[in-house]
C-alpha cells in the first residue's frame, strides 16, 4: 500500500500547477478576503460608537420632597407609609440611569458628554453629537410614584433627542427602553430597592460580548471556511488523477498485477489525507504568521483545532476514495469532474464555506451543519469561542463515521475488472 | 498451456471477436496477425482478464480462468498497445511502483529493475521522467514494466507501432532473447508481417473477429496457391529451348522478362532436372534458377482480399 501512497503523492507533487493551486490559493484568498472584509467590519464597529449628552432637567431633591408629600396624602397605614418612604430614600432613579450609561460594557460604544442643553442641541444639529438623552423634570417623582405607589405614569419618563433616526439612535432607544422596562419589572416583582443591575441588552449587528467567552472574528471564519473548501477540492484533484491513470491504462496494468483493490483505494485515501494535512498546516501557519488570525491562543486551543482538522481530513480522504471509485465507473472524465465540482460547490454553499449560514432560514442551517465542511466549521468556531472539550466528541464521531461510510461504499463499488 | 475455447465478445450486439480457438504451448512463440479493428486487442484483453468474454472460455493448464483470474494474472506479462505508465514519474519510479504492485520481493526488486532496464537498453536514462521520453523509449519501458515479475507467458499488443527502426530492432531482439534463453512463451500481436515472420514459429491470422487461417509459416504459405513462380536466367537466349520448356507437362505459363524467363508451374513439380537436361542439349547454361517465395502478406491478400495495412 505504501507504494500506492508514494506514487499518488509523487504524481501530485510533480504537477506544479496543482501544488500552487492547492497550497497557495487558499492562503492568498484568505489574506485578500481578510483585508477586504476586515475594513468593512472595522467601519461597522466605529459606526456603532455613539456620542451622547445626558441632560438632567430633574431636581432629585425636589422630586423626593414631592413624593414624600404625596405619600402623606395617601390612605396607607402609618407603618406602610414609613416603609414606602424608607424605600424611596434608597432609590435614586437618575443615578441608576447614569450608572447604567457608564457601565464599562456600554462605555465601549457610548461616550457621555456632560454639557449644557444649549451646547448639546447645537452639537446634535451639526453632527458632533448623535443624541441627547434628556431626563425630564419630575422624573424622580414620576418613577417613585410608578414603582412604589403603583400609579400609572403620566408621560414617558426619558426622552431621546436626535437629529435623524439612525440605527445608532434606534439602538440607543432599545437600550434605554430595555433599561426602564427592567427597572419596572424589578420593582413590580417586589425588589426592595437594593442595587439594581440591569443587564445591558445590546442591539443586533454589533459584536456580541458575553463575559468569559471569546468571540470569533471574520478572519477566523475565512480561515476555516476557505481551508475546508480547498481541502474538499483536493479530494477531487486526487480522484481525478484516476482519470489520467485510466486513460493512460495504468489502472489496467495495476489490475493485472493482481493487487487488492483496497490498496489502490487506500493509496488514494491515505495520500489525500496526508496532502490535506499538509495543506492545512501550511495554510494555518501562513495565515497565522501573516495575519495572526488566532492571537494569544493557548496550546490547548491549537491541539483542539488540530484534532478537528484531522477528523475533517479523514472525511475528505473518504470522499476522495468514493470519488475515485466513481471515476472508475464513469466512461467520461468530464462527467466525473463536473459531478464532483457540483458536489463540492453544493457542500460549500450548504456548509457555509462561501458565506455564514446565520442569515439563512433554520432548515438550511440544520442541513448545512450536517455537511462535513459545515460541521467542521461550526465545531471549529465553537471551539474558538468556548474551547469546551465536550463539544468535540459528537462532531468528531460524525466526521469519522462519514469517512468510514464513504470508504466502505467506494470499496463495494470498486470495479474488479478494467474496461477497454 | 493456454487456450481459448470459442472465445467471443460482443459490444452492443456487435460481434467483435467471434468464437476463436487459439492455443499456446509452453515455450512457443506465436503471432497474432490482423488488420486494424480485427479484434486483436479485444482478444488479448479477454485472455489477460481485463474484460469478460461474452461467451467461451480461457483455460490455463486446463483450468478456466474466467471466474478467478488471479492465477493467470500471476503468470502473464502484458504489454498493452497503449503506453501504460505514469508520465510524471521517472522510468525507475514507474518500474519500482509496478514491481511493488506485482509483489516482487523487496530484496530482488532492485536487481530486477536494473535487469529489465538493461534488456530494453535504457539503464542510463532511468532517472528521467517518462514524459520526456521519445515514443520508442516509452514503448521499451512499457515492455520492461511487464517483465519485472518474470512472467511465464508474455503477451505483446503491437509493441512496435509508430517507432524508430532502432527501438524496433531492440524490441524484437529483446522478445527473441526472452523466448530463446528464458523459455518465455510469447504471443505477439502485430500488423507487421515481417516481424511475425521473424519472431514466430506459428501464426494466427485474424480478420473481422474470426481466425481465418493458422499454422506454421510454411503451412500458411502453402494454402496460398497451387503454383510456383520460377525465375530462370540463361546464358543465351534460345527460341527452341523456350518451346521445349513450354511443352513440359507441369508448366502453365512462360514469359520472357528482361533478365530471363518467368515460369509458372504446378507446385513442387521439380522442373530443375528437366530444365538442366534440355538446356544441356542446346549447349546453354543456367545462370540462375530461383523459386520465388510468396510472403504472408500475399497469403493475407489471398484470404481477405485486402492488405494488412490500409
Ligand atoms: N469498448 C468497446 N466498445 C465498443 N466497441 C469496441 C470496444 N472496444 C473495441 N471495440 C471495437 O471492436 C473492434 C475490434 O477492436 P480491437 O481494438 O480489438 O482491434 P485490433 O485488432 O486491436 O485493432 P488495432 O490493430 O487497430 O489495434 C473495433 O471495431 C472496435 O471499434
Ligand atoms: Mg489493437
Amino acid at each position: 500500500m505504501s507504494s500506492f501512497i508514494k506514487k499518488d503523492i509523487l504524481v501530485f507533487w510533480r504537477d506544479r500547477k496543482e501544488i500552487l493551486m492547492a497550497l497557495l490559493l487558499p492562503i492568498i484568498l484568505i489574506v485578500i478576503l481578510n483585508f477586504a472584509f476586515s475594513g468593512l467590519f472595522k467601519d461597522d464597529e466605529e459606526a456603532i460608537h455613539i456620542d451622547i449628552a445626558l441632560l438632567v432637567a430633574d431636581d432629585e431633591k425636589v422630586g423626593k420632597e414631592q413624593f414624600e408629600h404625596a405619600v402623606k396624602e395617601t390612605e396607607l397605614s402609618p407603618t406602610e407609609k414609613e416603609k414606602v418612604l424608607d424605600e424611596a430614600a434608597n432609590l435614586n432613579p437618575v443615578g441608576l440611569i447614569h450608572d447604567f450609561l457608564i457601565n464599562p460594557e456600554i462605555q465601549d460604544w457610548i461616550t457621555i458628554k456632560e454639557i449644557s442643553e444649549q451646547e448639546a442641541t447645537k452639537q446634535v444639529n451639526n453632527g458632533d453629537l448623535d443624541a441627547i438623552i434628556r431626563i425630564p423634570e419630575g422624573f424622580t417623582y414620576e418613577v417613585l410614584s410608578v414603582v412604589l405607589l403603583d400609579e400609572r405614569p403620566n408621560h414617558i419618563p426619558v426622552n431621546i433627542l436626535a437629529k435623524d433616526p439612525s440605527t445608532e439612535v434606534g439602538a440607543l432607544q432599545d437600550i434605554v427602553h430595555n433599561f426602564v422596562h427592567s427597572l419596572n419589572v424589578q420593582f413590580a416583582l417586589g425588589s426592595t430597592g437594593e442595587t439594581v443591575y440591569a443587564e445591558p441588552v445590546l442591539p443586533q449587528g454589533g459584536r456580541e460580548v458575553v463575559e468569559g467567552i471569546d468571540t470569533y472574528s471574520i478572519s477566523q471564519y475565512f480561515t476555516i471556511a476557505i481551508s475546508t473548501l480547498f481541502a474538499l477540492f483536493l479530494a477531487q484533484t486526487v480522484a481525478l488523477k484516476t482519470v489520467t491513470e485510466k486513460r493512460e491504462r495504468v489502472v489496467n496494468r495495476i489490475l493485472l498485477t493482481n493487487s487488492n483493490p483496497i490498496n489502490f483505494l487506500l493509496g488514494k485515501t491515505v495520500s489525500t489525507f496526508i496532502l490535506v494535512c499538509i495543506q492545512m498546516v501550511i495554510t494555518f501557519t501562513a495565515v497565522q504568521l501573516l495575519l495572526s488570525v488566532f492571537p494569544g491562543k493557548t496550546l490547548e486551543f491549537w491541539v483542539g483545532l488540530v484534532v478537528i482538522m484531522i477528523a475533517f481530513s479523514l472525511t475528505v480522504a473518504g470522499l476522495s476514495s468514493l470519488f475515485t471509485s466513481i471515476v472508475l465507473h464513469l466512461s467520461d472524465s468530464n462527467t466525473a469532474s463536473g459531478l464532483f465540482t457540483l458536489i463540492i460547490m453544493g457542500l460549500g454553499v450548504l456548509g457555509g464555506s462561501f458565506f455564514p449560514l446565520e442569515g439563512l432560514p433554520n432548515v438550511f442551517q440544520k442541513i448545512g451543519e450536517w455537511t462535513p465542511n459545515g460541521l467542521t466549521q461550526t465545531t471549529a468556531i465553537k471551539w474558538i469561542q468556548f474551547s469546551d472539550m465536550s463539544d468535540l466528541f459528537f462532531p468528531l464521531t460524525v466526521l469519522t463515521a462519514i469517512s468510514i461510510v464513504c470508504f466502505a461504499i467506494s470499496m463495494s463499488i470498486f470495479p474488479n475488472r478494467g474496461r477497454i | 498451456m493456454l487456450e481459448t475455447v470459442k472465445l467471443s465478445k460482443s459490444f452492443k450486439g456487435k460481434k467483435v471477436v467471434d468464437e476463436i480457438n487459439i492455443y499456446l504451448d509452453a515455450g512457443e512463440s506465436v503471432g497474432l496477425l490482423g488488420p486494424n479493428g480485427a479484434g486483436k486487442s479485444t482478444t488479448i484483453s479477454m485472455i489477460s482478464s481485463l474484460i469478460r468474454p461474452t461467451s467461451g472460455d480461457i483455460k490455463l493448464d486446463g483450468k478456466s480462468t474466467i471466474k478467478d483470474p488471479s492465477e493467470i494474472r500471476k503468470v502473464l506479462g502484458v504489454v498493452p498497445q497503449e503506453i501504460a505508465l505514469y508520465e510524471e514519474l521517472t522510468a525507475y519510479e514507474n518500474l519500482k511502483f509496478f514491481g511493488q504492485t506485482y509483489q516482487v520481493k523487496k530484496d530482488i526488486l532492485e536487481g530486477r529493475i536494473q535487469e529489465v532496464l538493461e534488456m530494453v537498453g535504457l539503464k542510463e536514462r532511468q532517472k528521467e521522467l517518462i514524459k520526456t521520453f521519445s515514443g520508442g523509449m516509452k514503448r521499451r519501458i512499457n515492455i520492461a514494466a511487464a517483465l519485472l515479475h518474470q512472467p511465464k507467458i508474455l503477451i505483446l499488443d503491437e509493441p512496435t507501432v509508430g517507432i524508430d527502426p532502432q527501438s524496433r530492432n531492440h524490441i524484437l531482439e529483446t522478445v527473441r532473447e526472452l523466448n530463446k534463453t528464458s523459455g518465455t512463451t510469447v504471443l505477439y500481436t502485430s500488423h507487421y508481417m515481417e516481424e511475425v515472420e521473424q519472431l514466430c514459429k506459428r501464426v494466427y491470422i485474424m480478420d473481422r473477429g474470426k481466425i481465418i487461417a493458422s499454422g506454421s509459416k510454411e503451412e500458411l504459405l502453402s494454402i496460398l496457391s497451387t503454383e510456383d513462380t520460377i525465375q530462370v536466367q540463361l546464358s543465351n537466349r534460345s527460341e527452341s529451348l523456350i518451346d521445349t520448356i513450354k511443352s513440359f507437362s507441369n508448366v502453365f505459363q512462360l514469359d520472357e522478362t528482361n533478365v530471363g524467363l518467368r515460369i509458372i508451374s504446378k507446385k513442387n513439380s521439380n522442373l530443375l532436372s528437366k530444365l538442366v537436361l534440355a538446356s544441356e542439349k542446346e549447349g546453354i547454361q543456367i545462370v540462375n534458377y530461383q523459386v520465388e517465395i510468396p510472403s504472408l502478406e500475399d497469403v493475407f491478400l489471398h484470404l481477405t482480399g485486402k492488405t494488412l495495412r490500409d
